[in-house]
């Protein structure tokens, strides 16, 4: 109990120290200089109409990329983390998914991917992009998963999928690099004209490999996780 | 200040509580879980300009000056990050919490204090 | 020029690849692993010296944009230094970790290549986000690699650690949200100046980063989790997180520092200085070797941490070669050490400190262990030695001389709890082997060498320091490798080195230092002919032997302050270790060395108040400080733990005794008098200063006699010969500092003499000793006996010793008290005098005690056919005597320069007619004393002679003869307990009050840090909370306003 008076009372103490975030912080009216110029001058160096997806594939592309390699490194450790099988196993029992979920989930599932794909193609022209695309596809292989209980995933496929996807993000970082100003530049393609599918430069392919790779990687996740047996 | 960020403050408070308090290393986890979501408020919270729309070019916005009439398009970008990074170290968190129940067959935090001093 | 964005590049290539390749074959993948690392340390290495040939810093703009638009890398060479440290561990540390990778999954390789390029991130980048990114790539990488070792204890640790790093990264993130609305930017550099710190959330905000990153450095007392995971994970991952994770850290840190406002910087420091004690406290109680590396580390950051935001506050700083000395070597120092200490805790796989004997079977890991450690306690010819003198000497200059303090008392109980550690590695009782291999052992070692070539590159780099120390050092190697030539060859090669050395050196010496030389040097050669009887085949023996003597003669020449304390500490390194040879000097040591240190760091705080006041390291600029009271204080203090002055000497009797046997001639002969030289140099160049009204030179009187007087008390109880010598040296040292204090000319000569005169006969009887010990395997007096038939040449010198020592004619040791009386009550200190007679017939009884004990009275059966010891024991006596002899008769010899030289200093208030020497209070012929003496001593000989035919020959068992029972138990010998009677009179002062002292204060010293250990309860939950606790301390500590 004293325990929790204790807790109780540092975290009040916290919230007053965080205190003068809310008291002294007001509302923005502006914008700084950084997100001026992005609002500004995105649309007409970058060519994308989505100026969140500017600036999340080319203007802080270093994070994107670093954020792909957290996903990855958490796959990765996923996997290394459960490298070996539980000694004791409580056995789950075994049942097939309902005739709602399979027939359901057969209506849905080409109809999420669809999905994906449409998002993560137009990051740059509409809300979404990349991740997001990827986290629907992997939705889509969650209600696979789930509607047929015994089909596995090609392991191997995802895999190839994902290391290729992820070396064709760095080479195309590295084009930037050689074919215009820098690394994840993604003005070596024409920015062609603004609103179009194929348009904004290497942004629309930065994404779409984003999204695969991020499908990729939750796939892999999931499927390690649903073969566990605690 | 704006209400999402106090909501997302209060959010961050709440989830250390739990974090702090629950035993259960599943609920500590999800303590971590409510913190990283009132975080997330609070990065949005940030970039938001009354009166303002997103930083999407389309037709409703033609014409208009951009400068003055989208919010601030990077907290929108960190935040994206921020949620994948989140949810990479919840999963780990997760594995590890099964890792651990795999030696002990207990979720108790108190249960694995071998090493200490 | 490759563009350093190339080492992200390569390895996250390689790491998407190395799966793909896997599935080929799996020596396809190592290769790669191997190349990428090879590449990103080919790219920093590149980078390294295109910076240092003065090259411009590279800076990347990613995308194409300029900052603040974009996210961008800075590479200057700065930043190149801590990449090519960070890769260079990463390199090594993957071929330490080959094998274990390769037996369970390429993942872990992935996750490998991906931390390390994390690190590399965490170097370059100027943004903060990206900064936040890279931290979790590292951070996430880390946790996996946790379960290297798939067992709880680890993984365990390992959410422990997660739990940490999760708040950490919310208040790293909530801070960089609102610096970026604060300031407008995420760029490190748009930010300094951009008015953030105007305001109080721009400050929290700024604090909250700053927080977070220090969490990662592991502070006390929010680190229990740290704590684990070095004490379980698997060594080669500690050692990346103990070094280059914390490395990267700490390089984030000092790229922040621009950023905080000023108040940050205290802050910093305590966080810093507490963190080092408080470790380095709780370690002394740790027995687990890997986490006591842990409290090791977690303690070294903090004094990196401290040093860094302390010189950052200096208002004048010398220049920038100190910040070098001090950051980098103290950085580099703890990045190698720690990390090659916990590859070896890999190798030698114990985890109790006590099972570490098993290394003494590996004579290559113990000298790599021991390399290790003696670069974490900061002693030459490692970098930190020079971080800590340089650190030392510029807190002085900025007044700080309470860090000076923190400092070197964390770094004593660091020393401590390091060398207790070491010893029981070095003593081997067991026949386990280690298995080595190559791949593991070789990173081991380059990073030695590593230390070792840096530790020689920073002697350019400090001001003063020369490269006095590095002809013994070169001695000691090739010594240690002709290791293989039978002993006397080495011997006679030492030797030969001895005297060479000394036909240099002594010539370009000037008066009393040159007669000091005579005592070290010419000392030091007549005993290394002792060594020449050793038998067994001991690695280190000589090359340490050498070192040592080597550099006692650097003392003499030191002509800054900093060569004087590195040559110090040479010999106080290198004899402890030869100590520590000692078959059960394990306990000795320890209290030896940790004496020793403490009175070297009291040096060293001497020194910096000096260069404080004097702004130079040049030992004649002491002659220059007016108020130099203090200075005295702790260079006195610290020269009287060295000889063993009361109150300190409990380290005495110990390491005398549990050396070994003839290494203890060299202790009490030689070293002993290194103090005294200290002292004297002091006189020399202070004067007599006086302290808050206090006659110093009155106290140290008073130390010296009070001294005799005790070491004469304590020897005549010992049962044990080496016991008893060793406190009759401690009394006699005590006569050369009571002269010495008198401070006078004849004061001054009648302590040289009584050195040169000690030198002679404690050579002769520790000589002897050693002979005798080589024969009888027994130290007890009492089971000795009657060995004047079996070792009449070692009687004989002993005899003549002892006469010399009790200091009644004709011998030397008379010269000498009568010296010493005559410039006593010249000085007027009447009650001292009167002490120091009393202490003079006390010595009598265990003079005599020798003599009887030993070698008359009844031969004890199991000795009956003890031979002479071996003439190597017999020579360096009778050389000895000799002197002894040449000065009784001819007191001149001796006289004469110790006077010419003492000269220098007073006006002469003694002078010579011919053999006769004259004070103001009598004369002293020697060769008529001792003519007389002969006289008085021939005539009851020959009246014997005369009476020979009366004498009775009796059986030896023949009880009427001597008060012995030979068949009762030794306790009820008539030699046990032989002064009884005097027992029951003084034996109240001789009880071990002193030792009981400070054994209490070591007992509470550990009891504290096994009480602040209690902290860590193993309790993840309440190691957040230790987080929480000390952020709100912290915060409001600093007061933001």
């Amino acid at each position: 109990m004293a325990k929790r008076f204790i807790t109780l009372l540092l975290i009040a103490l916290l919230a007053y120290m965080f205190l003068p975030f809310i008291v002294e912080v007001d509302e923005t009216s502006q914008l700084n200089r950084v997100a001026e110029k992005y609002v500004t001058a995105g649309p007409l160096e970058l060519g994308a109409a989505n100026l969140v997806t500017a600036v999340i594939v080319t203007y802080r592309g270093l994070d994107t990329l670093g954020e792909i390699v957290v996903l990855f490194i958490a796959a990765v450790g996923i996997g290394f983390l459960l490298r070996k099988p539980s000694k004791k196993k409580i056995a789950a029992p075994k049942r097939s998914s309902s005739e709602i979920l399979r027939t359901g989930s057969d209506f849905l599932i080409p109809l999420l991917i669809l999905f994906g794909v449409y998002i993560f193609t137009h990051g740059h022209l509409t809300p979404g992009g990349g991740f997001q695309g990827g986290v629907v596809l992997t939705s889509a292989a969650l209600l696979f998963m789930l509607s047929n209980t015994e089909a596995r995933f090609n392991k191997q496929l995802t895999e190839v999928i994902e290391s290729v996807s992820g070396i064709f993000y760095l080479i195309i970082g590295i084009l930037g690099l050689i074919l215009a100003g820098g690394f994840l530049d993604s003005r070596f393609l024409q920015l062609g004209e603004m609103g179009r599918l194929f348009s904004a430069g290497a942004i629309p392919i930065i994404y779409s490999i984003i999204g695969i790779k991020v499908g990729m990687e939750l796939i892999g996740i999931l499927e390690k996780l649903r073969k566990e047996e605690i | 200040m704006t209400v999402i960020s106090i909501l997302g403050f209060i959010l961050i408070i709440i989830g250390l509580w739990g974090m702090l308090t629950q035993k259960n290393i599943i609920k500590m986890i999800i303590g971590f879980s409510i913190i990283d979501t009132g975080l997330h408020l609070v990065i949005v919270s940030i970039g938001f300009i009354k009166g303002r729309t997103a930083p999407i070019i389309s037709k409703a916005v033609e014409g208009l000056d951009t400068g003055k009439n989208f919010i601030d398009p990077v907290p929108s970008a960190l935040v994206l990050t921020a949620i994948v990074i989140g949810l990479a170290i919840t999963a780990l968190m997760l594995v590890y919490a099964v890792k651990l129940f795999r030696f002990k067959r207990s979720l108790q935090i108190e249960d694995f204090e071998e090493l200490k001093w | 020029m490759v563009n350093p964005i190339y080492i992200f590049i390569t390895s996250l290539g390689a790491a998407f690849l190395l799966n793909l390749f896997q599935k080929i074959n799996r020596k396809i993948a190592d290769l790669i692993f191997f190349l990428t690392l090879a590449v990103i340390n080919y790219i920093s290495l590149f980078w390294f010296y295109q910076l240092l040939q003065g090259y411009e810093a590279a800076k990347i703009y990613t995308a194409g944009f300029l900052p603040p638009y974009s996210i961008n890398l800075y590479l200057g060479i700065e930043e190149a230094v801590f990449l090519v440290l960070i890769n260079l561990l990463g390199f090594f540390s993957a071929v330490y970790l080959y094998k274990k990778f390769r037996e369970i999954s390429i993942k872990a390789m992935i996750l490998y290549l991906v931390l390390i390029m994390g690190l590399n991130g965490l170097v370059m980048t100027r943004d903060l986000f990206n900064l936040f990114v890279f931290l979790e790539i590292t951070s996430i990488t880390t946790y996996a690699l946790i379960s290297l070792e798939d067992n709880k204890y680890s993984l365990t640790a390992g959410f422990k650690f997660i739990i940490a790093g999760g708040l950490v990264s919310t208040l790293f993130l909530i801070g960089t949200i609102y610096l970026y609305r604060l300031g407008g930017s995420l760029n490190l550099d748009f930010l300094v100046n951009s008015g953030v710190l105007n305001t109080k959330a721009g400050i929290l905000a700024t604090f909250l980063l700053v927080f977070a990153l220090l969490i990662e450095l592991k502070p006390f007392p929010a680190n229990g989790w740290a704590l684990d995971v070095y004490q379980s994970v698997h060594p080669g991952i500690a050692a990346i997180i103990a070094s280059a994770s914390s490395a990267a850290i700490f390089f984030v840190i000092y790229k922040f520092i621009p950023l905080m406002p000023s108040s940050f910087l205290p802050l910093l420091a305590g966080i810093g200085g507490v963190t080092f004690v408080f470790s380095n406290l709780m370690g002394l109680k740790q027995t687990d070797a890997r986490r006591l590396l842990g409290y090791s580390s977690i303690a070294q950051m903090g004094l990196l941490l401290a040093a860094l935001a302390l010189i950052m506050q200096f208002d004048n700083l010398q220049s920038l070669s100190s910040i070098i000395v001090i950051i980098g070597g103290l950085f580099i120092n703890h990045f190698l050490a720690k990390a090659g200490l916990f590859w070896l805790a890999g190798i030698v796989q114990k985890r109790n400190i006590r099972s570490w004997k098993i290394i003494a079977n590996n004579p290559p890991l113990l000298l790599v262990f021991g390399g290790f450690i003696l670069a974490l306690i900061g002693l030459p010819p490692f970098p930190g030695f020079w971080a800590k003198w340089e650190l030392v000497m510029q807190l002085s200059a900025n007044n700080m001389m309470v860090w000076v303090w923190i400092i070197l008392a964390g770094s004593l109980l660091e020393a401590v709890y390091l060398f207790r550690w070491f010893g029981y590695a070095v003593k081997n009782t067991e026949v386990e082997e280690i298995r080595t291999e190559a791949a593991q052992y070789l990173p081991v070692l380059i990073f030695l060498l590593g230390l070792l070539y840096l530790g020689m590159e920073g002697t350019h780099l400090v001001s003063g320091a020369d490269s006095i120390y590095v002809l013994p050092v070169l001695l000691g190697v090739i010594l240690y490798v002709l290791n293989w030539l039978p002993n006397k060859l080495k011997g006679s090669l030492c030797l030969l080195a001895v005297i060479y050395f000394s036909y240099r050196l002594l010539p370009a010496l000037q008066d009393i230092y040159q007669l000091f030389g005579v005592v070290f040097l010419i000392g030091s050669a007549v005993l290394l002919i002792t060594t020449f009887a050793r038998k067994d085949i001991f690695k280190g023996f000589y090359p340490l032997l050498i070192i040592m003597i080597l550099s006692l003669g650097n003392l003499l020449q030191a002509k800054t302050s900093l060569q004087f304390f590195l040559s110090w500490e040479f010999i106080t390194i290198t004899s402890y270790l030869l100590i520590l040879r000692g078959k059960f000097s394990l306990k000795a040591a320890l209290i030896y060395i940790t004496f020793s240190l403490a009175g070297a760091y009291l040096i060293l705080a001497g020194m910096g108040l000096a260069f404080r006041d004097t702004g130079v390291v040049s030992l004649a600029g002491l002659a220059s400080i007016v108020n130099s009271g203090y200075i005295y204080v702790l260079l006195g203090l610290g020269f009287l733990i060295k000889i063993g002055i009361v109150g300190f000497h409990v380290w005495l009797p110990g390491a005398y005794t549990e050396a070994e046997d003839d290494f203890t001639p060299f202790l009490s002969a030689v070293l002993s008098k290194m103090g005294i030289f200290g002292l004297i140099m002091l006189a020399i160049l202070l004067g007599e200063p006086v302290l808050k009204g206090i006659q110093l030179n009155y106290i140290l009187g008073w130390l010296g006699v009070l001294t005799a007087f005790f070491g004469a008390l304590l020897a005549a109880f010992q049962e044990d010969i080496k016991k008893l010598l060793a406190y009759s040296s401690l009394g006699q040292l005590g006569y050369i500092v009571l002269a010495l204090a008198i401070h006078s000319h004849l004061g001054w000569v009648t302590s040289i003499y009584l050195t040169f005169t000690h030198l002679l006969f404690k050579g002769i009887l520790f000589v002897a000793v050693a002979g005798l010990l080589s024969r009888v395997k027994t130290r007890k007096m009492y089971e000795m006996g009657g060995l004047i038939n079996n070792m009449p040449l070692t009687f004989i010198s002993v005899l003549i010793a002892i006469i010399a020592l009790s200091g009644v004619p004709p011998l030397s040791g008379f010269g000498g008290k009568w010296l010493l009386y005559s410039s006593l009550l010249e000085k007027g200190w009447y009650l001292q005098a009167g002490l120091a007679f009393f202490a003079s017939t006390i010595a009598f009884l265990y003079c005599y005690r020798i003599l009887h004990s030993v070698f008359l009275g009844q031969p004890k059966t199991a000795l009956r056919d003890v031979k002479e010891p071996s003439v190597w024991y017999i020579v360096p006596q009778y050389l000895f005597l000799f002197g002894i002899m040449a000065i009784s008769m001819y007191p001149n010899l001796i006289l004469k320069p110790v006077m010419s030289a003492v000269s220098t200093y007073f006006a002469s208030s003694i002078y010579w007619e011919d053999y006769t020497v004259i004070s103001s209070l009598g004369y002293w012929n020697g060769n008529a004393v001792m003519m007389v003496t002969m006289g008085v001593f021939m005539i009851p000989l020959l009246w014997l002679l005369f009476r020979i035919k009366a004498v009775t020959k009796v059986k030896q068992f023949n009880i009427v003869y001597a008060a012995e029972r030979p068949d009762r138990p030794e306790t009820t010998h008539y030699a046990h307990n032989f002064f009884a009677h005097y027992q029951k009179a003084l034996g109240f002062l001789a009880r071990p009050k002193v030792t009981e002292f400070w054994g209490n204060i070591a007992e509470v010293i550990h009891s504290v840090g096994a009480l602040f250990r209690q902290l860590y309860t193993g309790n993840g939950q309440t190691y957040a909370i230790h987080i929480l606790i000390f952020l709100l301390i912290s915060y409001f500590i600093l007061g933001v306003k």
